[in-house]
């Protein structure tokens, strides 16, 4: 009998064999997770240093010390502009999440009529700039040039506004209305695939519906409406293009818009601008941390291998109220704003009134026509811009995407922890925060003012949103595909090549199109990173907001929406309708 | 004899973190034989298959493979696993969803860059080999799960590997097909004649295809021998727990008869009782040992037999047609015995066991 029940012990101090380290695998990993680490890392540590370093009055030289953060919290602009931030954030998330979870239940639980079809519509403001969103409500109720306001007033002979947007409540509306999405997608998700029989079992006790729907459905769906509530809360804190439009002009400035006036202008002060990004960033990232850690872990595993078919509530007569609730949300989030901005960007002057005597297609001549000299080239500029970079950018992330998604989920050990934990961090940080991170890092290197570091600042910011989709399905897809290959004798660049890529390739698709959409609309980094010849079409969007008029402003809005439509029909072509319902 | 082996594992260490996954094992298999890791999850076994196969680098320790030392840490080497030359079917299976069948079993051939009338001629013969010819244009999707597990064992096989691993490729079928699998498993095998190694946890499984079964946990090696051994003479109390059912109670060596044979003494309830019985090896007199048992070799009858006399009472009784399924309870312990039939036994009534001296074994704790 051949027993091994006394087998020597081995101390085991292997010699680490480091000629059979240089791999494929090893090699091509290793080098780009370092790139994706100094991407990350090397922005925030300059961002903290540079919060430390307090400018002299004749702004020529710095010293160490805390003057920065001081002047946040006691300098009185800014305070103020902190706790607008937090009252917009805080105004946005509730509304967002009222929005969200009741447009999802509707959609997902219960006999709404036509639901089928408002669902994209739901959807589309996520796809869309908040920035033109806030350039439409403006067009639409400012008290002088509100369309809505100056219809009432023909109307209803209402001689005051009815409405007015440019103040703080304005700003938690349109974040609200196109954020909402944000929230409705985690919920819609958890909301469809819940096993039914939890909800009969409720039934079968005796709890009627509505009782049911509070106290068994809510509940089993909280822990998706608090992520989404967070996810909000941070995207309105980092939020730029909404304040900067309807509120900052008018007093209300929030610390988005104050960085800005730090990055750039004739008030630049990099280092107070470092300080202020901090403050956001440290809030943002912990509201992340938070959601990361103690929400997204809770989700209830109500998810099964099964194919639920949800039990769907039967309103009754209200069901034409949820309809018409739903059509409200889509109007204000989506038919009107485009149908505003359309109509604005036909006219020469805009005086809050349609003349149909004097359309004009001429507003589209100046900021689409780029071989023409009258052309602004700050918009033409901004379009080429903006699709080299939507283009080159999505391309380049997703391949970060891929090699990162495989070292997360296929490889062990430090380095797949150590990216698994820097692919959340620029989710943490707001565009903006990681764009002044950006500026101080890279201000004094030859990519500043090229569109290099517009696309250094994309791709570090957004490659997270990539590698999601892709390690969705990576997580579904065995590894033992990829390991079959190998003993089949493909070396790991061609199991990469045949099997992985392959298997992957909706997600790869989704994500590009994803991020090419993100990019496209993208401002809040490009605002602080452009200069003179490298615009993008949010940044065009600005400056003829700043320095031209509406109408023209309205005109490349519209280009831009139409852009991001289109992209929107292909990813729903291309990714399926569940594709974002995570 | 480590020399005669085609496969040879040598004190193979494997952590995962501080967790000693593999604890220097040894092994080996001679050419064309079919071994079989058998132990519950956790024992390591997997993790010995993949460091055999190069998907995992072990702590210490060399794998031979012929003449051929794929890994040894201490010599620096580690092959990587598509320059191995081994064939592997996994527990998913793992057929390529974007592939069809063919392409699947042609993968291989092409990555060797065939010549594509000898691919064709080669898928060919292994598709029949395992009776897919008629799927060979389906979709890997289309397949259930027992032509999936053939089609994976044939883009296994068909690039005629040196070995062929199997990391329990039954797991996922049903019992009906599972049971049918097997045995089809274990003819291909043979008519391929590549030395193989099978990974699973089901006993049934291992003592039907094997030609040597190493039986493991937590990382250590168990008992090798052919399935009839494992399951006749288990030399500790866990090998005998795990493969198939015995009765297994605390006692002690009281008597030395050489050659293997002895005495062993149990106790219950102040009553002790010295019953013959086999020795397993490296057990004495006054050693702590267990007694093991299978219910076939246990009787349990109405009048007093020869021999040491157990006297208990019958607390469960199952008529299963060709035998009695009865659970006697003698002080604490329960009695697994398979009565005759005839006996009709029934519950509350007073038996005496008599336990087949050559079939009682003392094994190691």
């Amino acid at each position: 009998m051949a027993t091994d029940t006394a087998a020597p012990q081995i101390d085991v101090a292997p010699p680490r064999g480091w000629r059979t380290w240089f791999t494929q695998e090893n090699i091509i990993t290793t080098i780009v997770g370092l790139i994706v680490a100094v991407a990350v890392i090397v922005p925030l540590v300059a961002l903290v240093i540079n919060s430390f370093l307090v400018l002299d009055d004749l702004g020529f030289d710095t010293e160490w010390g805390l003057q920065n953060y001081r002047d946040i919290f006691h300098g009185h602009v800014i305070r103020k502009a902190l706790v607008n931030t937090a009252i917009i954030s805080t105004g946005c998330t509730i509304l967002a999440t009222l929005l969200g979870v009741s447009l999802a239940w509707i959609n997902a639980r219960t006999n709404c009529p036509f639901r089928e079809q408002l669902e994209p519509f739901n959807l589309i403001p996520f796809f869309l700039s908040p920035f033109v969103g806030a350039i439409a409500w403006h067009n639409l109720a400012s008290p002088k040039v509100g369309l809505i306001n100056n219809m009432a007033k023909t109307a209803f002979g209402i001689d005051f506004p009815l409405f007015n947007v440019n103040n703080l409540w304005g700003v938690i509306w349109v974040t609200g209305i196109f954020f909402a999405p944000l929230v409705y997608l985690f919920v819609v998700g958890s909301l469809r695939r819940m096993d039914p029989s939890l909800e009969d079992s409720a039934r079968t006790t005796g709890a009627g519906l509505f009782r049911t729907t509070m106290t068994i459905t809510l509940p089993l769906v909280t822990p998706a409406i608090l992520s989404g509530a967070i996810i909000v809360f941070v995207t309105t804190a980092g939020e730029f293009g909404v304040p900067f439009k309807l509120s900052a002009p008018f007093g209300w400035e929030t610390l988005t818009t104050q960085i800005f006036t730090k990055a750039v202008g004739d008030d630049a002060n990099h280092y107070l601008g470092a300080a202020m990004s901090m403050v956001v960033g440290v809030v943002t990232a912990f509201f992340i941390w938070i959601q990361h850690r103690i929400i997204a872990p809770r989700s209830y595993t109500t998810v099964t291998g099964k194919g639920f078919r949800p039990n769907l509530i039967d309103l009754g007569r209200w069901r034409w109220l949820a309809f018409a609730y739903n059509l409200s949300y889509v109007c204000v989030a989506v038919f009107l704003p485009i149908i505003c901005l359309f109509f604005v960007s036909l006219h020469k002057i805009w005086s809050g009134r349609i003349i149909w005597s004097e359309l004009t297609f001429w507003n589209y001549q100046k900021v689409l026509f780029f071989w023409w000299p009258e052309s602004i080239q700050a918009a033409t500029n901004g379009i080429i811009n903006s699709f080299i970079l939507a283009f080159g950018g999505a391309s380049i992330a997703m391949v970060v995407a891929i090699i990162v998604s495989y070292m997360i989920h296929r490889t062990k050990g430090f380095g797949a922890r150590l990216l698994d934990f820097l692919s959340v961090i620029p989710i943490g940080f707001p565009g903006i925060v990681l764009a002044m991170g950006v500026l101080v890092t890279y201000i004094r290197t030859p990519i500043y003012a090229t569109l290099w570091i517009l696309l250094l600042g994309y791709i570090t910011r957004f490659f997270p949103y990539g590698q999601r989709n892709i390690s969705s399905i990576m997580m579904a897809v065995s590894e033992e595909l990829d390991q079959s290959s190998r003993m089949a004798g493909a070396s790991w660049l061609t199991t990469l090549r045949r099997i992985t890529i392959p298997l992957l390739k909706p997600g790869i698709f989704a994500g590009w199109i994803l991020l090419f959409v993100i990019f496209l609309r993208e401002l809040s980094i490009s605002i602080i990173l452009y200069s003179a010849g490298t615009e993008t079409l949010s940044v065009g969007v600005y400056y003829l907001s700043n320095f031209e008029n509406e109408p023209m402003t309205s005109a490349l809005s519209i280009a831009q929406t139409v852009a991001l439509l289109i992209c929107i029909v292909i990813f729903r072509k291309v990714a399926g309708k569940e594709a974002l319902t995570a | 004899m480590s020399e005669n082996n085609y496969l040879q594992v040598d004190h193979l260490v494997k952590y995962f973190g501080d967790d000693r996954a593999v604890d220097g094992i040894s092994f080996g298999i001679p050419e064309g034989k079919f071994l079989t890791l058998l132990g519950p999850s956790g024992c390591g076994k997997t993790t010995t298959l993949m460091c055999i196969a190069g998907l995992h680098k072990p702590d210490a320790g060399e794998i031979r493979i012929g003449s051929d030392p794929v890994t040894s840490i201490e010599k620096r080497i580690n092959t990587a696993p598509e320059k191995r030359n081994i064939g592997m079917v996994f527990q998913s299976y793992a057929i390529w969803p974007h592939m069809d069948v063919t392409q699947n079993v042609a993968y291989p051939l092409e990555i060797r860059n065939m010549a594509q009338s000898e691919i064709d001629d080669r898928v060919a013969e292994a598709l029949k080999i395992v009776g897919l010819t008629d799927m060979a244009d389906k979709n890997a999707t289309q397949l259930s799960g027992g032509q999936q597990q053939r089609a994976a064992l044939a883009r296994a096989m068909v690039f005629r590997p040196r070995l062929l691993l199997f990391d329990e490729p039954l797991s996922n079928l049903d019992l009906k097909l599972r049971e049918q699998m097997r045995v089809e498993l274990k003819r291909i095998q043979h008519e391929i004649g590549i030395t193989s190694i099978y990974v699973t946890h089901d006993q049934a499984e291992a003592l039907v295809m094997s030609d040597e079964i190493i039986v493991m946990s937590k990382g250590h090696i168990e008992q090798t021998g052919g399935p009839h051994n494992i399951y006749a003479r288990p030399v500790n109390r866990f090998v005998s727990n795990f493969i198939g059912v015995a009765n297994l109670t605390e006692g002690r060596i009281v008597g030395n008869g050489g050659g293997g044979a002895g005495a062993i003494e149990i106790s219950q309830g102040g009553e002790s009782v010295q019953l013959p019985c086999l020795l397993a090896d490296g057990l004495s007199e006054g050693d702590d040992a267990y007694l093991s048992v299978r219910p076939e070799n246990v009787d349990a009858s109405r009048k007093p037999m020869d021999g040491p006399r157990i006297e208990g009472e019958v607390i469960q009784s199952v008529f299963l047609g060709n035998c009695l399924d009865c659970r006697v309870k003698w002080g604490e312990f329960e009695w697994k015995v398979l009565a005759h039939s005839r006996e009709r036994l029934r519950v509350g009534e007073k038996v005496y066991v008599r336990l087949d001296p050559d079939h009682t074994l003392a094994v190691r704790p």
